[in-house]
């Protein structure tokens, strides 16, 4: 196929996504709060993830831009799991298209970073993820109160649980990550520490 | 072995200089700290309740965090120097990160008054506490930061090492249980750094769940996270961590022994089963500080049971009868370095044999809050990691032939070493005569007896605290100039 007509396609499949998450189904999605939290975020996070891996070789960014750019997606998360920002999300349009610009960011520099990264930040930043992730979907769940006030507590306790097993797998594939990564084969291929910050 | 040139090798003197330098100074304030905490038990002092809180976790936190992170560096130094290329920017980052840590950790508690002790036992440091939220707040985000540099240093060091040695199965030692002849030498430090490292990566990150739920109880106080859940997650991390902060250190116990012994200590088919055992069992033997927890299900209190002896004999066996092997008839001089070694190997299996004793369900129901528990892991601390960690510095920073001239050194070791194992024989006693353990002091308890023996044995074990601190001080005097002569000097390896 030719390259400008697969970039075109790419951009229009792109475009279509953001359409159908951010504004097609948008009501829909913000009216429960899996969906928003464990439908909308995601995919979000995932279309930005998408589209850096498709233009993955223009982007090639340095070691210590790598590590700010997880250490800002990390906070985009938090942000948004935060009842205050979620509520915000869900009430004020502008605030859930400020959501939905900071997740596809994120996301776009996820692969390109995460690819390029020595496997000890990368381990990092994904066992911080798991972490946050349990912890957030913990509090959700154990809170017998409400903290959004646009949902109910029923899907407050649902989406923590979801959280919970979404943070359990997370983790577990961090270990897994860990240790496919200390064989022979893998170690050869990899980007470590030594080279990348010894090269620079 | 593999070559490292001279200007990395500087480089990696800087950083064990500098590790050296901060661990030399913190230890004996800390050390202060515990002395204050006994005097206040032993009624010759009144520090307050709170304020013997607040020197209680101060002194647990710290004490846990020097000596994993000078134990971690000396690990670090050794393998760089000899075995791996380790990146010495790594290197700084941890230490930097470390440092700020430990600045937040003494602000929260000497300014903040943050006082809920080491374990931070939840919901603890959030209910009725007598401190204000933002100590609480910085004490878990100094933790996190802890966390992060620890992560990170055992990840970068177990992928070297993997790097180097052809990958995980190898440097846990695997090649050496099937049939074939093995082509490489494993060195023994290899395989304990790999085995004490991997657990470490695995409970530092259950640590940051715990820490982010802390955090966000600390924002939301109203939340309600389930206790058990919390206290399973503490001790997993921190059991982890303090048990291979002795891991560490036996790693290079393995590497220098032979040195001075002139014997190999390789690496064999018993060695990789004992230390394997290690490396799964570690991660189990926590459950045995969570037996008073009645809601536990039952099969992990016996898991703890079983996983406690079968992590902590195996390994404690070969490393013993490694030890007496190497010793025995091989005409060694016994300078400071090897009788570190030897005691301190000593230290940590009498230590050892009181935790097991310990992790006994049936005798855990009566020594659990009593004195007995402070008595063991002292023992394997002050009188194993710390032995270590001293030995480590004096073969650092002599050579054999200065060890033999240097005869205050060993006087100040043998004032150290008795008193320190007096002084940790005044917690057993506690321990035999049920005095419970985290009582800021003994007047409130309504039984005479107790509270004399307690009070007594508390004081008494101050003068040890006193005769262990000169110990500690006449070695300095050699410690602190072979350093900085060590340090200036080029030539000296």
């Amino acid at each position: 196929m030719h390259k400008s007509l697969k970039n075109i396609i790419n951009i229009i499949s792109i475009l279509i996504g953001i359409w159908f998450i951010s504004f097609n189904f948008n009501e829909w999605l913000c009216l429960t709060m899996q969906r928003h939290q464990l439908i909308q975020l995601p995919a979000m996070l995932l279309i930005g993830f998408m589209t850096g891996y498709t233009y993955r070789k223009n982007i090639k960014p340095d070691q210590t831009i790598t590590i700010c750019i997880l250490i800002l997606t990390i906070f985009s998360i938090i942000f948004w799991m935060i009842p205050r920002s979620i509520d915000l999300a869900v009430i004020n349009e502008k605030f859930n298209r400020i959501m939905h610009f900071n997740m596809l960011i994120a996301g776009f520099f996820l692969y390109p970073v995460l690819s390029k990264t020595v496997p000890e930040i990368k381990i990092v930043f994904l066992g911080m993820m798991a972490s946050m992730l349990m912890a957030g979907g913990i509090t959700l769940k154990t809170y017998n109160l409400l903290l959004c006030s646009s949902f109910t507590i029923e899907q407050q306790k649902q989406t923590g649980l979801i959280l919970i097993l979404v943070g359990i797998t997370l983790y577990f594939f961090t270990i897994f990550i860990f240790l496919r990564g200390l064989k022979p084969e893998e170690l050869k291929e990899k980007v470590n520490l030594n080279d990348s910050i010894h090269t620079q | 072995m593999s070559q490292i040139n001279s200007t990395d090798f500087k480089k990696q003197k800087n950083l064990i200089a500098l590790w050296s330098y901060t661990f030399l100074i913190i230890f004996p304030l800390l050390i202060i700290l515990g002395l204050l905490m006994r005097l206040n038990q032993g009624e010759v002092i009144d520090l307050g309740i709170d304020n013997f809180y607040v020197v209680m976790t101060l002194h647990g936190l710290g004490m846990a965090g020097l000596l994993y992170s000078m134990a971690f560096g000396a690990l670090w130094y050794l393998l760089a120097s000899r075995y791996v290329k380790l990146n010495i920017k790594v290197g700084y980052f941890i230490y930097t990160t470390v440092i700020i840590g430990v600045v937040g950790l003494v602000i929260a508690t000497l300014i903040g008054k943050f006082g809920a002790g080491w374990y931070l036992l939840y919901p603890l440091p959030f209910k009725g506490t007598f401190w204000p939220g933002w100590a609480t707040a910085l004490s878990i985000i100094s933790l996190i930061l802890l966390g992060i540099a620890w992560l990170i240093g055992n990840i970068h060091v177990v992928y070297a090492l993997a790097r180097n040695f052809g990958g995980l199965a190898n440097i846990i030692g695997w090649q050496y249980l099937g049939r074939k002849k093995v082509d490489t030498e494993l060195p023994p430090v290899v395989l304990i750094a790999a085995i004490s490292l991997i657990p470490g990566v695995i409970a530092f990150l259950a640590g940051a769940v715990f820490l982010i739920m802390f955090l966000l109880q600390n924002f939301e106080p109203g939340l309600n996270f389930d206790n058990l859940l919390v206290k399973n997650l503490i001790f997993f991390f921190g059991h982890t961590l303090v048990n291979i902060t002795l891991y560490c250190c036996l790693g290079w116990v393995y590497a220098l022994l032979p040195e001075y012994s002139g014997r190999e200590w390789k690496v064999n088919k018993l060695l990789v089963y004992s230390w394997n055992a290690t490396f799964f069992f570690i991660l189990f033997a926590y459950f045995h500080h969570l037996y008073m927890d009645f809601v536990q299900p039952k099969p992990l209190h016996i898991a703890g049971q079983l996983a406690s002896y079968f992590s902590a004999i195996p390994a404690t066996a070969v490393t013993m009868f490694g030890v007496i092997s190497q010793i025995y008839r091989s005409k060694i001089r016994w300078t400071i370095v090897p009788t570190t070694f030897l005691l301190g190997v000593a230290g940590w299996a009498i230590g050892g044999f009181a935790a097991v004793v310990d992790s006994t369900i049936a005798i855990n129901k009566i020594l659990h809050n009593t004195l007995w528990v402070p008595a063991h892991f002292h023992t394997y601390m002050l009188t194993g990691v710390v032995l270590f960690l001293l030995g480590f510095l004096f073969h650092l920073t002599q050579t054999k032939d200065e060890q033999v001239k240097d005869k205050l050194s060993i006087t100040g070791f043998w004032t150290f070493l008795i008193a320190a194992h007096c002084f940790v024989a005044s917690f057993y006693a506690g321990g035999l005569n049920s005095i419970p353990r985290r009582y800021s002091d003994y007047t409130g308890i309504p039984m005479a007896s107790t509270h004399s023996t307690g009070a007594t044995l508390a004081a008494i074990s101050t003068i040890f605290i006193y005769i262990l601190l000169i110990g500690l001080l006449i070695m300095y005097f050699s410690i602190f100039k072979n350093l900085r002569q060590w340090y200036k000097n080029p030539s000296k390896t």
